[in-house]
């Protein structure tokens, strides 16, 4: 199924047209995310050094970080499931952990378990109730969500027979109840099979499509290459970059060569464009500066040389994602 | 519907699933039958006058109520001391809480669900026991709703401290030491009744003392006197003083500035244990 049916706001329970989304209707204009110098510290252990960024609404912004960076600790001040020990956190227009706004988040927790005597179809059902959701749209709701997740043929099974990667799938389900304004995923693919993995970032795209905001916390980079808009690396508690990804890729890394009908160091005059060094009929240049190819390639020309091929390099994220942690 | 009915109503559904609810009824029945046969067996001693029946069904009764009194109290420590804790360690709880429903909601749904399981018990227990003693024996307590109510009343009492403990402690600690908790008081409660028995005020402070501290040994007094017939505790203590040092025995129904306190120390154990879950980091 679409996602698109979600789209239709579920209305709740004796809160008229207007819903319980008094804090998402207040800051209809506000970024869904927005925290200030956020801190968190634990007994002597800082997990959150002040971490200030901005998550505009309708975006797939991915939360990078390498393991104990803080991003479970920011999702958890996020929630209000922890205070913060300094800073501000606004979630949705709205103080982070606002009651009323939780009606308009779905959360999909990193590390989480569903009573394992209920059947999926009955933890579907019961958020739909914690939720407040009108009873008689319960069904069509557990139902969707069901279809969405791939769990419908075994909807009446008890989750304490569901593999770890079909619990995944639940507790996606369970998060997309509701047709949130924001979708909090943490390690959402952490347990699941490609085929798990690829239904994740169809949802995840549903979700863009129908307007939500998607708040992606992982550790997987080729995950948030294919479906961030723009990503915040943090470290040690601190947001180190923000930006898309072209922004923090910084357009070509380097550039492969190959240049006929110039002496075998033809590149000493051109030392200007960057570093260039030899690798068997090839050479490398590094550190070309953005859009600076085609001068590169005019010049070598100008010099009498033949260019036979020109293979420009990107770096991965996980080059720039290394880089960033390495830097002091 | 609230979502404290929500959660209550889960709870409930946990332990008829977990099979809680039938255990309760095999122990029950088991136990039952074992006091039919019993009483059938008092009642139609050769060697034992009508007079001694007539006391000695009573006492028994009493005995017989004060193991179910254990079983509600164990009970309500068993089902209660992970129902936090493990919650939040399992992470059941992270996908409850960013619900827009309040912790208080939560913790009293719980503590409401589990109550509702001890009263039902406690009075499915009370109406057997007492039917089985009146149609072996003809004897009928004096006020055999109010010692189910009492009784549901210590579960109630344990309950509550166990769920406060379970805001903070893993389940086996809080089991443990709620289990703990409740064995003191009633130690305390034998030990105030040996310092009535031998006119040892320090030890008659101790019993006291502790019906204040934690009021199950207190409200399981109520529940004595509820089942004694009047006659009965009339003739022992014309008898003699020392009837008061029976740990299986009361000498009056408990008074209502008791009642009242048991009252105030329930809302502030529970004021604790929400005020303890809403401050809790999850």
């Amino acid at each position: 199924m679409s996602l698109a049916r979600w789209a239709e706001p579920a209305v709740p329970e004796g809160a008229g047209s207007v819903g319980g989304a008094q804090g998402a209707d207040a800051g209809r204009e506000s970024p869904a995310i927005h925290t200030t110098d956020l801190r968190k510290h634990y007994r002597g252990t800082t997990a959150l050094a002040g971490l200030s960024m901005t998550v505009r609404r309708g975006e797939v912004f991915g939360f990078l970080g390498p393991n104990g960076a803080g991003k479970t600790t920011a999702v958890k001040l996020l929630l209000g499931l922890v205070r913060p020990s300094g800073g501000e956190a606004m979630v949705l227009g709205a103080p982070a952990g606002d009651r009323e706004t939780r009606r308009q988040i779905g959360y999909l927790p990193e590390l989480f378990r569903f009573p394992g005597w209920l059947s999926a179809r009955e933890v579907l059902f019961l958020h739909c109730r914690l939720l407040g959701l009108a009873r008689e749209t319960h069904p069509a709701a557990v139902g969707e969500a069901l279809e969405t997740v791939g769990l419908a043929p075994r909807a009446g099974d008890k989750v304490g027979t569901f593999s770890k990667g079909m619990q995944q799938r639940l507790g996606l389900g369970v998060a997309l109840l509701g047709a949130p304004a924001l979708v909090i995923l943490d390690e959402p693919t952490s347990a699941l099979d490609p085929v798990g993995r690829h239904d994740v970032r169809r949802v995840v795209l549903d979700l863009r499509r129908r307007g939500a905001t998607v708040f992606l916390n992982t550790h997987l980079l080729e995950e948030a290459q294919q479906i961030c808009d723009r990503v915040t690396v943090i470290d040690r508690g601190r947001a180190v970059a923000t930006g898309t990804l072209a922004e923090l890729l910084g357009g070509v890394a380097s550039v492969r060569l190959r240049v006929s009908g110039l002496a075998r160091t033809w590149w000493a005059g051109l030392t200007g464009f960057g570093t260039f060094s030899a690798a068997g009929e090839w050479v490398v240049a590094e550190g070309i500066a953005p859009g600076a190819v085609p001068d590169l390639v005019a010049a070598i020309v100008a010099r009498g040389g033949r260019v036979e091929a020109v293979v420009p390099e990107h770096r991965t994220l996980e080059e720039r994602f290394l880089e960033l942690l390495a830097a002091p | 519907m609230s979502p404290t009915l929500v959660i209550a109503r889960l709870t409930v559904r946990e332990a008829v699933r977990r099979r809680l609810v039938a255990a309760f009824g095999v122990i029950t029945v088991l136990l039952a039958a074992l006091s039919a046969w019993g009483f059938d067996r008092l009642s139609h001693a050769r060697n034992v006058t009508s007079g001694e029946v007539h006391v000695a069904i009573p006492q028994s009764l009493i005995v017989f109520m004060f193991m179910f009194s254990f079983v509600v109290a164990l009970s309500a420590s068993a089902m209660a001391s992970p129902s936090v804790s493990t919650e939040i360690e399992s992470g059941i709880l992270l996908a409850v809480l960013t619900r827009p429903v309040r912790r208080s909601e939560v913790l009293l749904g719980k503590w409401l669900g589990l109550a509702g399981v001890l009263l039902a018990y406690s009075v499915v227990v009370s109406a057997l026991e007492v039917g089985i003693v009146d149609l072996v024996s003809g004897f009928v307590p004096p006020d055999p709703v109010g010692a189910a109510l009492y009784l549901f009343g210590e579960g109630a009492i344990l309950l509550s401290v166990t769920v406060l403990l379970s805001t903070r402690l893993s389940a086996i600690a809080t089991g443990v030491v709620a289990v703990a908790l409740f064995g003191a008081a009633w130690l305390a409660g034998v030990v105030g009744s040996l310092g009535t028995l031998f006119k040892i005020g320090t030890l008659r402070s101790v019993g006291e003392v502790a019906r204040f501290l934690l009021p199950t040994d207190g409200l399981w007094h109520g529940a004595i006197y509820a089942l004694e017939p009047r006659s009965f505790v009339a003739q022992r203590l014309s008898q003699s003083s020392a009837a008061a040092g029976n740990p299986f025995f009361a000498t009056a129904p408990l008074a209502w500035p008791y009642l009242v306190f048991v009252g105030a120390w329930f809302v502030l154990v529970m004021a604790a244990a929400l005020y303890s879950f809403e401050r809790r980091e999850l």
